[in-house]
């Protein structure tokens, strides 16, 4: 495996345009003869099929929902960013491109970041010509708030509704090229497999999920928009269906896996209630602008929160780093609170769980001022958890919420596999490390709208426009292995279920390889993943058919998957024996307990090769280069 | 689009009902306002404003046909719409109950239809008893003309009678608590006050008109229907 | 506090499109009052397929309430009792100890049931093929605040824009109508200055879609804004009527 870049000379600020400049153009009456096939109707999937079709080629569009409005960046909910600067607090595209770096911990490509920054702005001109509700000022301009830290406002927002209102967006654009019949749109098809015929990306193997046939499909390329990984922790706050099946299967075929060990934590979500908990919910981390969280100080104290007087309750944030107290960023956030629930000191029938509590600031502004500013929030606690946050303190837990990992794409979001393209969360490319808030919406449209519709005409121009055939030798052995797959999962019919080993798996990951990471944690992991995943080929209970609707049966080879993923994940947190952003190794720490960089060693992105069932995956490396910003280490004390 | 093909989507036929129904609703309460002069114990004035309306002649004809093409309408697109939206249906609910809070699902929105087609057969009937009913004469001013009055009170002089036209009014009041607010929404009238306060105008109308038929029979058959 | 009951579910069972279906009786125990009802029947399912019975089909998602994804009739109402709230945000604390459940599929001509309580709500997208977008290529966009959009209008606009596509609205309609559906897209887009370009067309388009796959006609009866996980107001399918008749007579 070979990893070029590509990354464009020149000037920093001048790299996307002398790029363009140079991409090889497709003459607008071939543009008909080509077909791309995007998988995932996401941000990133339905943005670039839209564009695609809509620039004149053939798009074949999948996705695992009944309908493409359901893809799941429809759930987030805080905002998008853009260097707009409406408010005139002086940003400009430099300072969203530090920003996002620096938040990545300095572990993403230069050149792809300020990219991301140049489009933000069009992504917002797009969004609101679709018809986006971005909130707006009395005088009928956009709004804008600051988010996650920021030092300026640049992030638009849709009440807490910014992902589905963008996403509508850009589903309306897709459905818009459905009826123009540029778009075809398969829903309820779950990719299986990718084709790769004589080294290029030539088509995908989907399973019907109405009726269990296998289907082939074939293009001139092909788009991964599938999303991240983060079910591989059982719970998280991912749909109970996001997968990283076609991510994976494409990585066994060829493609590098980038940083799968990156994965980020949302300190604020409410907390599990019992072994049935199937997701987890997030609120937005604006709570902890008026809230205090604390435990007890006494190890098991079981009384409530009302009967433990002032004196004996440890508010371990405000304690450890006055200056930031309850704001201190995500991952330093989730993370002592999971120590102090490590610690015994956890509270709620669980113990998991920390108080965010809303006493004081109820008191200081009144309920009216917390119910104008939290009200839905509190709203969705208490519909959740039956308790009014008004009166008792919520109690709140960490949850894996972002995978910064993914499959390793050059400039252009090609991987490692000419033809195949992979852009959105299902990438690596831009949050490095650690994701900033309001940042995912940014890139997935930002992939989708502005950078893979131009890269693509530079593979498609030095392609045939050639008659496509899924009766070829390649197409029928790859369906032969998904269709013994299948086979093979119905069949083993032991005596746990799917979401047995799946639960099993999420402990192991949580625990081994969650927010704190250790050489021993991880060297654990990586005999209990193995030896999980041999008990699921021996004894995992798949019911039904595979000709028919059957969720048990998708879910399966999700789970087989992430089995292996899983095991990937603790294999590269082990080779990085640093701490940096959401990648927290206890070895690595500075004297304040932030996560230490070792930029020395470790400046680069692990990209994972794999070498077949049985052997271990190979790293390749792909040196960062810092030009342009100087490399600091955080401190919130 | 075709101005025709309006009638033939959802919206259309739904407009239609509105319009023609609407136009019902009026004659409903303009017929009642007149019919409280059969509450006064002298006959002449209702006897004067009877006589009054069949003097319109060319206008009563074209205001009766106006009214009766209306009727046919509401009633044709009424079954047509009821068919349809039944076979949109077509495995019913084992259970199905309201979520209560805005809805107004309930008796009066699930039974239009019947009655509907019950309040036509009615005004068929009712045509029967009046307009071509017993005919009695006696002298106003000098005039000799018809003396509807006694017909009316010799008509609720018999408690079946009576009870019929109480149940009766009892539909009507039914399907106008529903009809005349749903008749704006149809037409697409609908705003943050106008709405509230046409629903509640729509529920008065349908109790002043009910209860006004309801009492008018009843107060003849306990009061003068030895007359 | 966390309660243990126990409870008897009826549930729609019908093993694809074609075969006919019928109710079926569960018994399921020690049920946590902590559990949303789709982790309640996740629990069942468990069970099931241990047994070696087949697991109960069902549709479900982000399960927080805004991908639209879930939506089953319980005892006799979309979504279940509680007010803006989708089935994977009902949690079995509203349910008594012993209490009999009936669980059935949205049931429409127009959402054919795939299998158990799964159906087929690929008329709605349909319907958002025929006219539900606003016709803008990706890059010709104007400056976003080049288009002033009053706060009044954009607030009105985004409670319709609320919409999940659940079904709920059909599910619960009488008439297994769409109007809210459709009415809140036509609503949404027809506020917004980006969106009266094409409102005439949008509104002729996809009230005919509407009418083609089959919904009912709206009469009025309000039941889907009271199920509306989004609370959709019933304003937006009068507005709907507003934009077709404009429509009609232009």
């Amino acid at each position: 495996m070979k990893l070029d870049s590509k990354i464009p000379d020149g000037p920093l600020t001048e790299k996307w345009d002398n790029h363009k400049e140079k991409i090889k153009l497709v003459n607008p009456k071939n543009k008909r003869k080509y077909t791309v096939l995007v998988v995932g109707t996401g941000l990133a999937g339905a943005s670039a099929a839209a564009s695609l079709a809509e620039m004149g080629y053939n798009v074949k569009s999948f996705c695992i929902q009944d309908s493409a409005r359901r893809a799941h960046s429809i759930a987030a909910q805080g905002g998008i960013n853009a260097a707009k600067n409406y408010p005139n607090d002086n940003d400009n595209i430099w300072r969203l491109f530090y920003d996002t770096i620096k938040g990545g911990d300095y572990r993403s490509r230069e050149a792809n970041v300020y990219r991301l920054a140049q489009v933000s702005n069009n992504i917002i001109d797009q969004a609101t010509a679709q018809g986006v509700h971005f909130a707006r000022e009395y005088g009928g301009n956009l709004a804008n708030r600051s988010f996650g830290g920021a030092q300026v406002s640049r992030t638009f927002y849709a009440r807490g509704q910014t992902g589905q209102q963008l996403l509508l967006g850009t589903y309306s654009s897709l459905m818009r090229q459905v009826k123009t019949g540029m778009v075809e749109l398969f829903e309820l098809r779950e990719m299986l497999d990718l084709v790769v015929e004589d080294g290029k990306a030539r088509g995908i193997i989907v399973r019907n999920l109405v009726t269990g046939e296998i289907e082939r499909y074939a293009g001139h390329s092909v788009v991964l928009a599938t999303g991240g990984y983060g079910t591989v922790f059982y719970l998280s706050t991912n749909a109970v269906n996001s997968n990283a099946t076609a991510a994976w299967r494409t990585h066994k075929r060829g493609a590098g896996f980038a940083n799968p060990c990156y994965t980020q934590i949302h300190p604020t979500c409410i907390p599990v209630s019992g072994d049935h908990q199937s997701k987890l919910t997030l609120m937005s981390e604006s709570l902890r602008n008026d809230g205090r969280i604390w435990v007890s100080k006494k190890k098991g104290d079981k009384r409530a929160a009302k009967d433990i007087p002032e004196d004996e309750r440890d508010y371990f944030l405000e304690r450890k780093y006055p200056s930031f107290g309850n704001l201190v960023p995500r991952d330093v956030a989730s993370r002592n609170a999971k120590e102090a629930c490590d610690d015994g000191r956890g509270v709620g029938s669980t113990g998991l769980a920390v108080y965010l509590d809303f006493e004081e600031a109820i008191k200081t502004f009144g309920e009216n001022v917390i119910r104008e500013r939290y009200g839905n929030l509190f709203d969705m606690y208490e519909k959740i958890t039956g308790e009014n946050p008004y009166k008792v303190p919520m109690r709140i837990y960490p949850a894996v919420h972002y995978t910064m990992g993914g499959l390793w794409v050059d400039y252009n979001l090609m991987s490692t596999i000419p033809g195949l393209y992979v852009a959105g969360e299902a990438n690596f490319s831009d949050h490095g490390a650690n994701r900033l808030g309001a940042s995912a919406l940014m890139q997935g449209l930002a992939d989708g709208y502005f950078v893979l519709p131009y890269t693509i005409n530079d593979y498609l121009a030095g392609v045939d426009a050639d008659e496509l055939k899924t009766d070829t030798e390649q197409f029928k052995t790859v369906e032969n292995e998904v269709v013994e797959k299948n086979k093979k999962l119905l069949s083993i019919n032991g005596n746990k279920t799917i979401r047995t080993f799946h639960r099993e798996l999420g402990h192991i990951m949580w625990e081994n390889v969650g927010m704190a990471r250790t050489e021993e944690s991880l060297k654990k992991a990586l005999v209990e993943i193995p030896k999980l995943r041999e008990d699921f080929w021996q004894n995992v209970k798949v019911p039904g058919t595979g000709e028919e609707l059957n969720k048990n049966l998708e879910m399966a080879g999700r789970v087989a998957d992430l089995l292996e993923l899983g095991e990937l994940m603790a294999r590269d947190a082990l080779n990085r024996a640093e701490s940096c952003g959401g990648h927290f190794r206890l070895e690595s720490q500075t004297e304040e307990g932030e996560a230490k960089r070792d930029d020395e060693n470790f400046s680069y992105a692990a990209v994972w090769e794999y070498k077949g069932e049985g052997k271990n995956p190979e790293l390749h490396k792909e040196e960062l280069v810092f030009e342009n910003v100087k490399l600091t280490q955080r401190s919130y004390k | 689009m075709q101005i025709s093909q309006i009638f033939r989507s959802s919206i259309g036929k739904k407009l239609l009902l509105a319009i023609t129904g609407l136009s019902w609703a009026g004659f409903a309460v303009g017929h009642f306002i007149g019919n409280t002069t059969l509450l006064l114990k002298d006959p002449t004035p209702f006897n004067k404003y009877a006589h009054f309306l069949s003097g319109l002649g060319g206008a009563l004809i074209l205001v009766e046909l106006i009214l009766a093409a209306s009727l046919l309408v509401h009633l044709f697109f009424a079954i047509k719409v009821t068919l349809e939206n039944r076979k949109a249906r077509p495995v019913k609910y084992a259970v199905s109950k309201s979520a209560g809070r805005e809805s107004k699902k309930g008796f009066a929105t699930s039974t239009m239809i019947y009655t509907g087609i019950l309040l036509i057969i009615f005004l068929v009937l009712h045509i029967t008893h009046f307009k071509f009913g017993a005919v009695y004469m006696t002298t106003v001013d000098g005039n000799q003309i018809r003396d509807l009055y006694k017909t009316v009170y010799e008509f609720y002089a018999d408690p079946i009678n009576t009870a019929y036209y109480v149940i009766m009014m009892i539909l009507l009041g039914t399907h106008l608590s529903h009809g005349v607010w749903s008749a704006f929404q149809s037409l697409g009238l609908n705003g943050n006050r106008f709405t509230p306060f046409i629903y509640k105008v729509g529920f008065l109308v349908a109790v002043i008109v009910s209860v006004g038929f309801i009492a008018i029979p009843i107060y003849i058959h306990f009061t003068g229907g030895a007359v | 506090m966390e309660k243990l009951i126990n409870l008897t579910l009826k549930i729609w069972r019908q093993k694809n499109a074609k075969s006919s279906g019928k109710m079926v009786e569960y018994h399921v125990k020690d049920v946590s009052t902590e559990m949303s009802f789709l982790e309640m029947l996740d629990v069942l399912n468990e069970d099931l397929s241990l047994k070696g019975d087949d697991p109960v089909e069902f549709d479900s998602d982000c399960r927080e309430g805004i991908c639209g994804t879930c939506g089953v009739v319980i005892n006799g109402i979309a979504h279940g009792e509680q007010k803006a709230t989708t089935v994977c945000q009902l949690h079995m604390r509203h349910f008594k100890d012993g209490e009999t459940i009936t669980i059935e599929p949205w049931r429409a001509r127009a959402f054919p049931v795939i299998k158990d309580l799964v159906v087929d709500r690929k008329a709605f997208d349909r319907i958002m093929a025929s006219g539900g977008y606003i016709s803008i290529k990706t890059g010709s966009a104007a400056e976003a605040n080049s288009i002033l959009i009053p706060k009044e209008d954009s607030d009105l606009a985004m409670d319709m824009a609320a919409c999940i596509g659940c079904g709920a609205c059909v599910a619960s309609c009488p008439n297994a109508s769409a109007s809210l559906f459709v009415g809140a897209k036509i609503s949404q887009l027809s506020l917004l200055p980006q969106g009266k370009i094409e409102a005439k067309q949008r509104a002729e388009n996809m009230v005919a879609q509407m009418d083609a796959e089959m919904f009912g006609a709206c009469t009025n009866i309000q039941e889907c804004e009271a199920v509306c996980p989004k609370e959709i107001s019933i304003s937006g399918i009068a507005r709907m009527r507003r934009e077709y008749f404009k429509a009609a007579v232009k």
